[in-house]
């Protein structure tokens, strides 16, 4: 999957549109700049959905800064040699170390295209006890408040007693030096 | 010619109805995973491709294929109509077929479940269902996850989660999809909004298979877009949602068409079983746009035919399908012939 402007292929799309016909239903993603110009073309009369699709990581960022940090382009990645320009391209990394070698310029695609940074789902299993331990009681305090918006008392009750049983376990797991 | 293992028949779940349907006749949940210390397939030479594939099948049948059989289809050993057979059904995606060097698929029983190795990513594990069935086709395909990931050590960053070759799909690396019958939205021209606010709500909206495909029998597939920042159980919760309004939509646009004048309605519809009934030849797009209208006019009580299965009908209606019942050499206009018998035998015209 590229994330990439169709038409630039250089800036991150945030414009999705979509273009419905009888037998289609086809897919654009271009950048601001590109949507801006293809707006004023007959092409946009085409499209029966027109979906600025401005991401929320996308706030606050100007277009300068998207500039000033492009010139990464050149950044290498050490170990399988794939450049940050091979990844604009074709839109995918080479290795898992690529992530390190552009953390800049891929944090801002990430937060552009995902509305995030952080990752709050599933840890594998050969991950520390304390880190699965955290992930957990994330989790859990999410089901209660949500339990306690809808009343459930008797399940929240449940799930604060596991709450507790998981901060026990990290505090124990913490000064067994974990 | 060597012996060589048949592509198995069609999975149940393909012609299965589950919650939700007619509007909602198949889910699917997919994991993108890779080995760490080997860099992603699409940057891999052929023998880290080979270590990566030799990894990912021995953790299969050593983790999850201990209980029940899975298959293993080796891509470069198969026959391009078998390819084809696979993607008609839902099993593959192109990229498995065009490059087929180094890939391989383990499929579990019944086709609901398999592991396709060396695609886009080193793994990626894909569980279908019958219906709306989110959580429980994602759970399957998490438990699939843990049994792989007791025999091997995925690439994962405790800030952005499973990392994956495309940043797409970096986090969870689950993408949920459903696969949805949307002829009354389209019919009443209504089906704009809804993919409008399908993209306004972070979702892609495809064809009937997937990325870069286009539409056809009004089939829609409606999938999350965003993979990080959001836990699993929150990515089904969306998914649970949006595709009950959308199908809530679809049911107001049958309102309106069953309210509207109600000869129109009939009219497309026994024009669609007309043409089905008395066609000597029929193109694949124009199949699918009739049985469509079928469908519908049988869900809306105007007509009554026996029960058929549009997935079901539409894989076995599908070129590499009617090939294969042919013969390999078949050419184009013998698969339209051929395809105008198969569908009077399936709908028993």
């Amino acid at each position: 999957m590229n994330i990439f402007c169709d038409e630039c292929k250089k800036n991150i799309a945030t414009v999705f549109l979509t273009k419905v016909s009888a037998t289609e239903v086809s897919k654009v993603q271009l950048c601001e700049e590109c949507a801006k110009r293809m707006e004023e073309t007959t092409e946009a009369a085409n499209l029966l959905a027109f979906l600025p699709h401005i991401l929320a990581g996308l706030q606050g960022v100007d277009e300068d800064v998207v500039e000033e940090v492009l010139p990464g382009e050149l950044s290498v990645c050490d170990i399988c040699g794939t450049s940050y320009n091979d990844f604009s391209k074709m839109g995918y990394l080479g290795c898992a170390d690529c992530y390190q070698a552009f953390a800049e310029p891929l944090g801002m695609v990430i937060a552009e295209f995902q509305g995030s940074e952080e990752h709050r789902g599933k840890v594998p299993g050969n991950a520390s006890e304390g880190a699965l331990l955290r992930r957990r009681l994330v989790e859990l305090e999410r089901n209660l408040a949500r339990q306690i918006s809808q009343e459930q008392y008797e399940a929240a009750a449940a799930v604060r007693d596991q709450i507790r049983e998981i901060q026990g376990r990290i505090e124990g797991a913490s000064s067994n030096g974990r | 010619m060597a012996a060589r293992s048949p592509v198995p028949t069609a999975g149940d779940w393909l012609g299965s109805k589950g919650p939700g349907y007619p509007l909602v006749l198949s889910s699917r949940a997919r994991l993108a995973r890779n080995l760490e210390g080997l860099p992603f397939p699409g940057a891999s030479d052929e023998e880290e491709l080979e270590r990566a594939r030799g990894m990912v099948l021995e953790s299969v049948s050593r983790g999850v294929a201990e209980e029940r059989d899975w298959e293993i289809l080796f891509a470069e050993e198969l026959r391009r109509d078998e390819l084809g057979i696979m993607a008609e059904e839902h099993l593959t995606g192109p990229s498995f077929c065009e490059e087929p060097a180094a890939k391989a698929m383990a499929l579990g029983p019944g086709k609901a479940a398999g592991v396709l190795v060396n695609d886009e990513d080193h793994v990626r594990i894909r569980v279908m269902m019958p219906g709306a069935q989110f959580m429980k086709a994602w759970s399957e395909a998490d438990t699939i996850d843990n049994r792989l990931e007791r025999e091997v050590r995925y690439s994962f960053d405790h800030q952005l989660g499973y990392l994956t070759a495309c940043p797409s799909n970096v986090g969870t690396g689950l993408r949920l999809s459903a696969m949805m019958h949307l002829p009354a939205l389209v019919v009443t021209g209504d089906i704009g909004k809804t993919i409008a606010a399908l993209g306004q709500a972070g979702m892609y909206v495809r064809g009937l298979y997937g990325e870069g495909s286009g539409v056809a029998g009004n089939l829609f597939q409606v999938s999350n877009r965003r993979t990080l920042g959001r836990s699993e159980e929150e990515i089904v919760t969306e998914m649970d949602t949006v595709v009950a309004q959308v199908a809530g939509n679809e049911k107001t646009a049958r309102k309106v068409l069953t309210r509207g004048p109600g000869l129109d309605l009939a009219d497309r519809v026994y024009r669609a079983l007309g043409i089905l009934e008395r066609a000597r030849k029929l193109g694949f797009n124009e199949c699918l746009e009739l049985l469509s209208m079928v469908r519908l006019g049988v869900e809306l009580e105007v007509l009554t035919l026996r029960d058929f299965n549009l997935l079901e009908v539409g894989a076995a209606v599908a070129p590499y399908h009617l090939g294969e019942a042919l013969g390999v050499e078949a050419a184009g206009e013998d698969v339209d012939r051929e395809r105008a018998v198969e569908v009077r035998r399936w709908l028993d015209l």
